[in-house]
């Protein structure tokens, strides 16, 4: 039995034949409604790029609505459920599979070339923004996971900053000194990453391994994460890191992390996350990769479309969408506008052209993202249906660790099983 | 017993209990600040937050900041596109129409339940209760289908219109409470002097009411300012956005966040919703005029 | 549901004086026509717009209905997870429940309690009044989660305060153990409505029924026993009820707190917000109906229960 959504709720609406009143209102002029997550400061760059756009197109109007992060994904399920969601939808990595492979949004590919002129990106962040074969997004800039470092905390402690080359040894040790320096109160060296499923990927493609397979099944095994459950063990055990309390205050979010509550001298994000941290940090920050499991480790990170903009299988005019997508990513003076506040540029041109503008914390995550050199490994393949539950099963199965209701072998099969049975049910 | 008699009768004193020892007095008082200040310091440190500098914000449990800086009152007030009188202006036409709406919907259809006796009427208050039960999240979908259809989504319609249909059913359990706290023999000598039901709804029930109906004046205002969540789904023209909107589009949790901008427009948006705390509750007090009267 | 008993007396009455000539449709507007007309407004809001989103959610509670594509009839497949495969759904019943049992005597027992010592005509009433209902009007604000946090964190203001007894806490909002406890506290701090609408119910019993009791020579102890708590019964049902209904339901304080994961270790899960995350986060609004009806049947069998036994402690004065 198959029933559309609107024939259910046909009952409560006729009763009192609403359908009249309906609005059908339809202004001749070309209107593109536009939807990002972002602060306020994201919403003025967009802004004048959409004006610039308007102006650059006569007819078309631009209306732009933005939102916190986590107000945006309701608003747009329920748009997008009820098809009335925008022309531009800012889409996430995480979810782009999802609402991609559900039929939310439009395929760009017949737009390659004519209207989209992305031949100066990275193709493997055209790529990203790939599912099934299929263009869904363009990535309005890349960036990688980072580790964010409290500059001052370390040589409070007289420690040496962690450099490309540090490995989880020397960051077990580093950590502990820090907390043993006791410069601060209840001030540990590193936040318990344990539970963080972008710096447990790092590890797994250090590996050898990752999170996921081509074809969506897990691509670990129960040895793998009990390793991983039991390095971090050792680390809670040494006192390297904060105790699990403490790190289960981070929602993972910028203004949580232990980092900016003052409690560890590093923690891990994404390195377009930069600005950010610095805004809600007194001393300065640095940016640095993730720690190596080995001295000659390699392709722990990769570079990744920090988000998209995708163009709605709902909108009326999709060549419309492409056309105002590709000013946003490839015309100089929107370039100009929106700096690297999304990330690094994919386009070369406008990475040249943004270069020399930059400031400092703009420079450090330019020069982060593009100096990974053999740090960087290949693209993995989009996220599964059901990784945003598997993530969350990473992080609750760390905690049963760090919290002492299972040891790390147990964790290592749990969450396997887990995420296992998660990717089957889609 | 009239109408006229009732609207008169004078207030006696408020129910004080004579003959308190000071010292039972001194210690009530002691215990009611003591619990002030429990409730006030959460307070107290949003307000102090809002003064302090940003970077101080997170990494200080202390209620005294560093230095004092208003900037982010002039920041929260005018940093968003859209000003922050805009919302408020939004906010308090859509909670000023909801206690309207709540006020005389809720009311006759509790006056039904309380007094009237009609066929169904069991039936009808168990599906009314049952409407409380549901959880929104369920049931937003096919509301926001049906307001689309209406062509009231960006408007304040959707939030507004169900409150004129008594869509609260907590307004209406809980003035069936206190309208059957009220004693029968008034409607029934009003019945003698010819009143119809709608005289007796108006003229002693809504008179008679004013405690419980101040009760849901206040909390139809405080709740209507505090809810985002219908707010966020109807409204997507940042010059309709509520006050609670515009304060979570000062934080993004995955970038940049204008904390100071939040605290000091969460403390400015207390004023309105404490003036109307203020005012509205005064008639809680003048509820006493009338419902002290002989029986 | 025996809520309302019938003793409308009165209304019946008029209708029976009447010469029967007038007919029957007559009478029988004469009898229900009154409750219809003032019921009116609620009706028209139940069938236009209750009624048709709550027959969509059920029907979709039959479906795998994933927010975009169209909806397709799974028979009870939802339901059957629910009751034989999802070790979530028993987890976040469970910290419902408790949070259930642990918020709602203790925030009514304190708004009863203050509410008592404010009616006593003391000084300062619209003060202390006004200071008691302030944490209410923040609501579900985003500021409460930065507020919580410097309260119950490891170096929050209850660890400094138990430091000065020498005694040592854990982080009391991010322990699995003790999380709980810190909403039990948000939904008691925020004790301001129960409060206001046990006042309003003081302010209703007559005072002449205290003055005759005084000049009966009664103890005050005993005149709130015989005629404080009786007269009350029905402000004390309704915001028994109303509080379980919406602590069953609750959703925004685990949201802001947890930052809407339900953590640590699932110890903040309410039962709504893992419907939400179903719904939201992994695209089965299907299966969150399903959990949906699920605890309207849960809400609805104590509510039900409550009516029962309230006719044997709660004093209707009509």
């Amino acid at each position: 039995m198959r029933m559309t959504r609107r024939s259910v709720l046909a009952g409560g609406a006729a009763l009192l034949s609403y359908s009249m009143l309906a609005s059908s209102a339809l202004s001749q002029e070309a209107r593109l409604r536009v939807l990002w997550w972002g602060s306020q400061a994201r919403a003025d760059r967009t802004n004048k790029v959409n004006q610039l756009f308007q102006s650059e197109n006569p007819g078309v109007s631009t209306n732009g609505e933005f939102l916190g992060w986590s107000d945006y994904w309701p608003r747009l399920a329920t748009q997008v459920a009820g098809r009335n969601a925008p022309d531009i939808i800012q889409m996430d990595y995480r979810y782009i599979v999802e609402y991609a492979r559900r039929g939310a949004l439009a395929p760009l590919d017949d737009y390659l070339g004519s209207v989209l002129k992305v031949e100066d990106f990275d193709k493997v962040q055209i790529e990203g923004g790939s599912v099934d074969g299929k263009l869904y997004g363009v990535s309005l800039g890349a960036n990688s996971a980072a580790m964010m470092v409290n500059t001052v905390a370390f040589e409070e402690a007289g420690v040496d900053l962690p450099t490309p080359e540090t490995t989880w040894d020397d960051m077990a040790r580093i950590g502990a000194e820090i907390t043993k320096a006791g410069k601060r109160k209840g001030f540990y060296g590193i936040a318990d990453g344990s539970g963080v499923e972008p710096l447990f990927e790092n590890w797994l493609r250090q590996r050898g391994k990752a999170l996921f397979t081509k074809d969506g099944k897990i691509a670990y095994d129960a040895n793998d994460a009990a390793d991983w459950f039991a390095m971090w063990a050792a680390m809670r055990e040494a006192q390297a890191c904060v105790p699990p309390d403490i790190q289960a205050l981070d929602q993972y979010t910028v203004e949580t992390s232990p980092l900016s509550l003052g409690k560890a001298a590093a923690s891990y994000a994404h390195s377009n996350q930069f600005v950010a941290y610095q805004g809600v940090n007194k001393d300065k920050l640095a940016l640095n990769n993730f720690p190596l499991i080995s001295k000659d480790a390699k392709g722990g990170h990769y570079r990744k479309p920090s988000m998209f903009f995708s163009v709605s299988a709902q909108a009326k005019d999709p060549e419309l969408g492409a056309k105002y997508v590709n000013f946003f990513v490839k015309d100089p003076k929107a370039a100009e506008i929106l700096g690297v506040e999304r990330g690094v540029p994919e386009s070369a041109a406008v990475r040249e052209q943004l270069a020399p503008t930059l400031d400092e914390l703009g420079r450090a995550m330019l020069d982060y993202v593009s100096g990974l050199g053999a740090l960087a490994g290949a693209l993995p393949p989009p996220p599964p249906s059901g990784a945003g539950e598997a993530e969350f099963a990473l992080r609750t199965v760390a905690e049963q660790v760090s919290f002492g209701q299972l040891d790390a072998k147990q964790g290592g099969e749990t969450l396997v099983n887990e995420v296992s049975q998660i990717l089957s049910r889609g | 017993m009239t109408d006229a008699t009732i609207s008169t009768v004078t207030a006696p004193p408020p129910a004080t209990i004579s003959g308190r020892s000071p010292l039972s007095s001194t210690l009530i008082h002691a215990a009611l600040i003591a619990a002030s200040i429990a409730m006030l310091y959460p307070l107290l440190w949003m307000v102090s937050a809002s003064v302090r500098p940003e970077d101080e914000i997170f990494s200080s449990t202390s209620l005294w900041p560093s230095s004092v800086d208003f900037a982010s009152y002039v920041r929260g007030w005018f940093g968003l596109d859209v000003s922050f009188g805009r919302f408020t202006w939004n906010s308090l036409v859509i909670a000023v129409l909801t206690v309207i709406g709540n006020v005389i919907a809720c009311s006759l259809a509790a006056y039904a339940f309380a007094r009237l006796r009609f066929a169904g009427r069991n039936f009808w208050f168990a599906i009314m209760l049952g409407t409380m039960m549901i959880p929104y999240h369920v049931t937003l979908i096919p509301q926001y289908v049906l307001f689309l259809d209406l062509g009231w989504v960006n408007t304040i319609l959707p939030l507004v219109v169900p409150k004129f249909l008594a869509s609260d059913a907590f307004f209406i359990f809980l003035m069936v409470q206190f309208f059957r706290g009220i004693p029968r023999e008034l409607d029934e000598a009003a019945m003698m002097d010819g009143c119809g039901a709608w005289r007796i709804y108006w003229k002693i029930m809504l008179p008679l009411s004013l405690p419980v109906l101040a009760t849901a004046a206040i909390f139809s205002f405080i709740w209507t300012w505090d809810d985002f969540f219908g707010p966020l789904i109807y409204l997507n023209d940042m010059n309709t956005y509520t006050i609670q909107l515009g304060l979570r589009t000062f934080v993004d949790s995955s970038s940049t966040s204008d904390w100071g901008g939040l605290f000091a427009m969460s403390t400015l948006s207390l004023v309105p919703v404490f003036f109307f705390f203020l005012f509205f509750q005064r008639l809680l007090i003048e509820g006493i005029a009338t419902t002290g009267m002989k029986r | 549901m025996a809520a309302v008993q019938d003793s409308a007396v009165a209304v019946g009455a008029g209708a029976k004086a009447r010469p029967a000539a007038q007919g029957r449709l007559a009478a029988i507007w004469t009898k229900h026509g009154a409750g219809y007309m003032f019921l009116l407004p609620w009706l028209v809001g139940f069938f236009a717009l209750t009624l048709g989103p709550a027959v969509a959610s059920f029907y979709l509670s039959f479906t795998n209905f994933d927010l975009i594509r169209s909806a397709e009839w799974v028979g009870t497949a939802n339901y059957v997870r629910i009751a034989t495969a999802d070790p979530k759904f028993a987890a976040s019943l469970k910290v419902t429940i408790v949070y259930v049992v642990l918020s709602v005597p203790f925030k009514l027992a304190f708004a009863l309690l203050v509410a008592i010592l404010l009616n006593r005509g003391i000084k300062g009433l619209t003060f202390y009044r006004a200071i008691f209902y302030l944490p209410s009007l923040l609501g579900g604000s985003v500021a409460i989660a930065v507020l919580w946090r410097q309260l119950f964190a490891g170096d929050g203001l209850v660890n400094s305060l138990l430091a000065q007894f020498g005694i040592e806490g854990p982080s009391w909002i991010s322990h699995p153990d003790y999380s709980i406890w810190t909403l039990v506290v948000l939904s008691v701090w925020q004790f301001g409505s129960p409060m206001i609408i046990f006042l309003a119910g003081l302010r209703q019993i007559p005072t002449d029924m205290y003055e005759a009791a005084s000049l009966d020579g009664a103890s005050k102890f005993r005149q709130f026993y015989k005629i404080t708590l009786p007269l009350l019964t029905p402000v004390i049902f309704f915001n028994a009820v109303v509080q379980t209904i919406e602590a069953f339901k609750a959703f925004t304080p685990a949201f802001i707190i947890s930052g809407g994961t339900g953590g640590p270790i699932n110890s903040t899960l309410f039962y709504t917000l893992y419907l939400y995350q179903e719904a939201f986060g992994n695209f089965r609004m299907g299966y969150a109906s399903a959990l949906a009806w699920i605890l309207v049947l849960i809400i609805g069998l104590f509510t039900a229960f409550s009516f029962l036994t309230s006719r044997y402690w709660v004093h209707y004065d009509d």
